[in-house]
């Protein structure tokens, strides 16, 4: 076991985990934030995207212990002072989320574009989120939602 | 019906919040003190049986709290799929069997403390295998002497369905042209996002509770009590939310019997969650095999004969093979209207993964087979396309595969709205370069229920509080259509009180009315209808209330918005105080329950699309889809177009992409993962066009709705493949259309 520091959705939280512990797990199991998704554990659905340091990344891919002393925002702190953030309220308005099991990793992704580009086209979009996987939606609704949010 | 105010609005989904913040639980979400995890050790043989099974090192691993395999755990046959004493389903499944039949079957499973730990422990399992000569595919199944995968003649899961009207030897003498073919399906899966998990306890007056990711929690209750030997009231079965099953997750998949078993045996929670990997090996597919279909044409485009074999490989259980058979061998009764048919429809037993229930249920198999056909016709016939069609559109007054009349004229108003919304027909665009362009149509329709073949009903409880909102108990479950929104919003309207005001309870099998779960196109339409009828009698029962209030009698009140009021006067009660009249008087009970037993409707759907082949890569792209809806009558216009779209994504893929793929040689599956099995992603999906029709209300559905969910996924196929075709004139039988075929095709020339 170590002990690593991590500073999620802006609280210092300090977490003993196993040296193969992978940040997903250490989110969901330990940390309590089980808002983030696990769909294939090997990075290839997306559906547990985090923005790791500003960085999207599947949390699944990346060990605990190579997250220490970084950054973490999950979708639990995405909206603040109970207010939502325009993705998850144009989500909602949209309806870009149905069984919702991709919609956390997908608002986060969606999240990491609007900050690197804040008014991105339609293919942008479509490329941002080609590493999350939705088997609702056909990506139209989801598409609709990121473009709302860009406006606002 | 031009007054309603909460149906046809998008309203805001109450479960979407939730999901959107991370706050939606689901089964994979939970955790319980002292919990085990547990692990399914799976076969690496496809058929053979178990000689000797030795689990003694794997319990002397620290951290094993208990390894079940066929010798400790009851021999009890049973349902695979959840509908016991129903004709759709094979009773051919032991929670562990001395045999095993395909490669990645559960031969044994650990309880442990870590996840880890139980996998370390499979390792430890020491099996010693009898090999048996195995078959794979329904042909090597179904020759002569075949190895016999259970103890049934010609592997034949059921016996064949069989299906006559007419005479098809008089049909086809009377035809001008004769059309035949062989069409070859795929394996696509349903590849839901959320695989499969659960979390059982038993408490200490012997009850069990199952959080679990299911379609059918009762259906799921049912069958555990009458494996397990429990009455029904000591077992609860709770969903929340989860994460997608397209029709999959009705089936009981081992792990709900074995973590059971094992948290009794330890005497603790035991939770089990599928890799991605298990939900391939240890999941359900769609049913592969083929179609061959002959038909005969009048010079006039009139079909007059249609026979079809229909052979579905079941793999190695036969989970809703029974069902999928039948509905899509009668599927072919119609859609297009034909007087002389004769239909067989078998399903065999191969050394294969299970394939089960999967949207579309059977017709997408079917109709893949005669709207491929029918483009093949309108070439030879020299008659367009959508003319074809529309000659032989199912209409007003037809019989459709239930047995019920055809109410409306739903597929002619589809194709005639798609074509006039696409310029039908499309002139040739010319080719650029290597790239070819071309439009194709598809069409289809698809019942509400599983009504008459399983007798099912809808039920629901509504109550209204004292503060006059209302609660909807209903036992169908939320698997992410929004269909409880629009339950919520035929409540909300029935009665007349604010959407916001109606909550619905779902989700736990102690609390809410028997359901038989969320599929065909079940919730709305027969839910939801059942939920309109104990709204109208809470509704009868308040105005009787405020009728006294308002000294009017209960037919002269109406209420709009919480509001009721007598019509024509502005004399007026709130609903909340309707029901609370004064202080210390004790507020009204109003609870009303409904059954409704139904009747059966029909959805259509005409799809027309556009694509692009590129004739030196093989590369197909789908560049818009219009796809064309009759529902009767739209409760959530967002909800509708996102099943649609959805919908369509799935039927893309099948198309296109999609093939779970099994090695020939020894029955191992070969693309067991997202990396390998190809689904569509957001680059890949075109530009979709949703256009809903309400021409053909049904007198059984909540305000005349249908159902939607199955309906947009079987279209998309054949009419991706006519406009392949059309693009390149290459008729491709089969799914999924890959670049190699293509590129093959025009290679060797083949027409």
């Amino acid at each position: 076991m170590k002990t690593i520091v991590l500073t999620i959705n802006g609280e210092r939280r300090e977490l003993a985990v196993q040296g193969y512990r992978t940040l997903l797990d250490t989110l969901r199991n330990e940390a309590g934030l089980t808002g983030t998704k696990k769909g294939c554990d090997v990075g290839d659905c997306g559906a547990c995207t985090v923005i790791l340091d500003g960085k999207p990344v599947c949390s699944c891919l990346v060990l605990a212990v190579e997250a220490d002393g970084a950054r973490v925002q999950t979708i639990e702190g995405l909206g603040q002072n109970g207010r939502l953030h325009a993705l998850q309220e144009n989500f909602i308005q949209h309806g870009g989320a149905q069984c919702g099991f991709c919609t956390p990793g997908m608002i986060m992704m969606a999240k990491a574009l609007l900050d690197a580009n804040p008014h991105p086209t339609e293919e942008e979009i479509r490329f941002a989120i080609a590493g999350n996987i939705c088997r609702c939606t056909g990506y139209t609704k989801i598409i609709e939602a990121i473009q709302a949010s860009a406006k606002t | 019906m031009s007054d309603l105010s909460v149906i046809g609005t998008s309203v805001r989904r109450p479960d979407v919040p939730g999901k959107v913040t991370g706050q939606a639980r689901y089964a994979g979400d939970l955790a319980l003190p002292g919990m085990l995890h547990a692990k399914i050790k799976r076969s690496t043989i496809a058929h053979a049986n178990i000689r000797r099974i030795d689990f003694s090192k794997a319990l002397k691993l620290p951290g094993v709290k208990a390894v079940l395999t066929h010798e400790n755990v009851p021999r009890v046959r049973h349902y695979g799929s959840p509908h016991p004493r129903s004709a759709s389903v094979t009773c051919d499944q032991y929670i562990l069997d001395r045999k095993v039949r395909y490669w990645g079957e559960g031969v044994a499973a650990v309880a442990a403390e870590s996840e880890e730990i139980a996998e370390e422990a499979l390792d430890l399992i020491d099996v010693e295998y009898e090999p048996l000569a195995a078959a794979f595919t329904v042909e090597q199944a179904l020759a002569p002497g075949a190895p016999v995968i259970h103890e049934r003649p010609d592997n034949l899961v059921v016996d064949p369905v069989l299906v006559e009207r007419g005479d098809i030897g008089r049909g086809f003498a009377e035809a001008d042209v004769v059309i035949e073919g062989t069409y070859e399906l795929g394996r696509p899966t349903p590849a839901y996002m959320e695989p499969n998990v659960c979390l059982f306890q038993w408490d200490a007056e012997g009850r069990l509770t199952a959080w679990i990711s299911t379609q059918t929690p009762f259906m799921v209750r049912g069958i555990l009590a009458e494996v397990l030997g429990l009455p029904l009231s000591k077992v609860r079965v709770l969903v929340d939310h989860m994460g997608g099953g397209f029709g999959a997750k009705q089936d009981l998949f081992q792990t709900e019997f074995l973590c059971a078993l094992l948290a009794r045996e330890t005497g603790r929670p035991v939770r089990l969650e599928y890799t991605r990997k298990e939900t391939f090996l240890g999941g359900r597919s769609r049913h592969p095999g083929g179609v061959w279909l002959k038909q005969g044409f009048k010079r006039d485009g009139r079909i007059t004969a249609r026979q079809a074999r229909v052979t579905l490989n079941s793999g190695a259980y036969g989970s809703h093979a029974p069902g999928v058979t039948s509905v899509g061998t009668w599927a072919l009764t119609s859609l297009y209207r034909c007087d002389n048919v004769h239909l067989e429809g078998r399903a065999v037993y191969t050394n294969t993964p299970i394939a089960g229930a999967y949207r579309g249920y059977g017709c997408v198999q079917t109709y893949y087979a005669l709207d491929c056909q029918m483009d093949e016709a309108a070439e030879k016939l020299g008659i367009d396309r959508a003319d074809l069609r529309l000659i032989n559109a199912v209409r007003e007054g037809d019989i459709s595969p239930s047995g019920h009349p055809i109410v409306g004229h739903g597929l002619e108003d589809c194709i005639r709205r798609g074509a006039q919304e696409i310029g039908w027909p499309r002139p040739k665009a010319p080719a650029h370069g290597s790239i070819r362009r071309g439009w194709g149509m598809g069409c289809e329709m698809h019942g509400s229920s599983a009504y008459p073949g399983i007798k099912e009903q809808g039920n629901a409880t509504v109550r209204m509080n004292e503060d006059g909102t209302v609660q909807l108990f209903t036992g169908t479950t939320g698997l992410g259509t929004g269909a409880h929104t629009a339950l919520a919003q035929v409540v909300a309207e029935e009665i007349g009180v604010r959407f916001d005001d109606v909550s619905v309870v779902h989700g736990d099998t102690d609390v809410v009315p028997w359901d038989i779960g969320a599929f065909a196109s079940h919730t709305t339409y027969m839910g939801g209808r059942a939920a309109q009828m104990a709204a109208a009698e809470v509704r009868k029962q308040l105005l009787e209330r405020a009728a006294d209030a308002l000294e009017a009698a209960p037919g002269d009140l109406e209420i709009r918005q919480g509001m009721i009021s007598v019509k024509g006067s502005d004399r007026r009660i709130s609903v909340r105080d309707a029901i609370s009249p004064t202080k210390g008087v004790p507020s009204a009970h109003i609870i009303a329950s409904a059954t409704y037993h139904p009747t059966k409707s029909y959805s259509f759907a005409a799809h027309f699309v556009e694509v692009q082949v590129d004739t030196e890569t093989g590369q197909i792209d789908v560049l818009q889809v219009v796809p064309v809806h009759e529902v009767g009558r739209v409760i959530h216009p967002v909800a509708a177009e996102g099943q649609i779209e959805g919908g369509i994504q799935q039927g893309i893929g099948h198309t296109l992409t999609e093939d779970y793929v099994i090695d020939l040689k020894d029955g191992r599956s070969l693309n067991a993962g997202f990396v390998d099995y190809k689904m569509p992603l957001s680059l890949d999906m075109p530009t979709i066009r949703t256009i809903l029709l309400e021409t053909a209300p049904d007198p059984g559905g909540p305000f005349g709705a249908k159902g939607v969910g199955e309906d947009p996924i079987i279209a998309i196929g054949p009419a991706i493949a006519n406009a392949v075709y059309d693009a390149i004139g290459v008729r491709f039988r089969h799914y999924p259309i890959t670049p190699e075929h293509v590129v093959s095709a025009l290679k060797s020339g083949k027409r």
